[in-house]
């Protein structure tokens, strides 16, 4: 559903041509929510999300999955690695985890598209980078916000508990 | 001496474990491109319905939403369209004057080289961040690839990039690897003809893109249109494609670049494919 949104209502809101990425804020947000421990459930987030952003993109099967089946471990353990005092800070390290994501996941797929689909490498960080960026970061603070006040019922989560002290 | 060969025994089983699954997804993935395209067809045939909903509800709101944003320059954009408007007016009298003599003379008034193509017509669903678009025909409706895709008004979107059984991709002209030719159609004084000068259109991603390589000695104008002077063979000739906004000049370079708005807009629902403008070149 969201990566449907993505691509037909929200591409008449783009912003110089960025669109929000649903898929990838969802993604970061059950990366970001999940228990430390278990790093399965990643894997299998890593490949719906990457399967559904393969199916609308031009690149082969499975490149969004790699993509974010390494991302999304390393944004893991980047997280795992922050200050202890997360419940406090949640909202910015979750800020951070989706940064990592949106841009290594965005420079990456560039990269792959230089190689393998005869395109041009455009390491586009420019003002337009950045303005799909902070349009994205908009994005994923409002999502975040409806994450944790809505569904953090459903969970018994440690860091949406914390986060909601 | 156990407790070291207890750790290299969880480091092996964790590679091993570790490779397991990287193998197993290389298989998944493999398996995956094998059936790519009725993957992706299948996807779509599901999708369809609720997808051409969100576009047009993402459409009606867009174009609620702007209107009440750009309420401000409404009026300043009003005013420069019947300035146009009237400009228009006074290129369709020239042009019905030439129009008139040519005929006198006997000969063919105009070529109207686009009247000919076999068009198919085509619904707009869906955009991907790298300037595709997805429309619901596809090899089933005799798309093929490399087919140009314009609007009713002849504006030029892009290129047929992927065809699938029911649908199919689209690059528009606004890609990070579009490049087209141009001719600029140099709007002259009143009653005098418009010169021709050719660049190359070059997107710039985020649906935008630049005029290059316009010789440093030619002179444009804001507001010369840009259109399609196939002399690459890709596109037939004459489609629209955009307008200069900013002229970007500098003198030790011996070509200038200009800002280009594009008429191509992706609140257009309806698309047609020109399915016979390779068969009518070769």
């Amino acid at each position: 559903m969201l990566a449907l949104l993505q691509n037909s209502f929200f591409a008449h809101f783009n912003l110089w041509g960025a669109m929000p990425s649903l898929v990838l804020i969802f993604f970061a947000l059950l990366v970001f929510f999940e228990k430390n421990n278990i790093n399965f459930s990643i894997f299998f987030y890593a490949l719906a999300a990457g399967l559904l952003l393969d199916l609308y993109s031009s690149s082969q099967l499975g490149i969004s999955m790699i993509l974010l089946i390494l991302f999304g471990f390393f944004a893991k353990k980047f997280q795992q690695l922050m200050l202890e005092s997360r419940g406090k800070y949640a909202f910015v390290q979750f800020l951070a985890i989706f940064f990592i994501l949106f841009f290594s996941y965005n420079i990456s797929l560039q990269i792959y598209f230089f190689i393998f689909k005869e395109g041009f490498l455009f390491l586009s960080l420019n003002s337009r980078f950045a303005g799909a960026l902070i349009y994205n970061l908009v994005f994923s603070s409002l999502f975040f916000w409806a994450y944790t006040r809505f569904f953090s019922g459903l969970s018994d989560n440690r860091q949406l508990s914390l986060f909601k002290k | 001496m156990q407790v070291r060969n207890l750790s290299l025994n969880k480091k092996n089983s964790t590679f091993l474990k570790v490779f397991s699954w990287a193998i197993v997804l290389f298989l998944f993935v493999a398996v995956l491109n094998i059936f790519q395209s009725q993957i992706k067809n299948y996807f779509y045939i599901v999708s369809n319905p609720l997808e051409k909903n969100f576009w047009a509800a993402g459409e009606a709101v867009s174009g609620f939403t702007n209107s009440i944003l750009r309420s401000g320059s409404l009026a300043k954009e009003n005013e420069s369209l019947n300035l146009q408007n009237q400009k228009l007016l006074a290129d369709i009298t020239f042009l019905q004057e030439k129009e008139t003599f040519f005929a006198s003379q006997g000969e063919a008034a105009l070529t109207y080289e686009n009247s000919n193509f076999s068009l198919v017509m085509a619904g707009m669903m869906g955009l991907d961040g790298a300037d595709l678009i997805s429309i619901d025909k596809g090899s089933e409706d005799g798309v093929k690839e490399g087919m140009s895709v314009v609007n009713q008004q002849n504006v030029l979107f892009g290129k047929v990039f992927k065809v699938y059984k029911n649908f199919s991709q689209v690059m528009l002209i606004s890609a990070e690897n579009s490049i087209i030719n141009v001719k600029i159609r140099a709007q002259g004084q009143e009653g005098e003809a418009a010169s021709e000068i050719y660049g190359v259109l070059k997107g710039a991603g985020g649906l935008e893109a630049y005029l290059d390589l316009v010789p440093i000695d030619e002179e444009i104008k804001n507001g010369d249109v840009l259109i399609t002077s196939a002399l690459e063979g890709s596109f037939p000739k004459n489609l629209l494609v955009g307008t200069i906004t900013e002229i970007i000049r500098n003198d030790q370079e011996p070509h200038q670049k200009a800002k280009v708005g594009l008429l191509l807009n992706i609140a257009s629902s309806n698309l047609f494919v020109i399915t016979n403008y390779k068969d009518k070149t070769n």
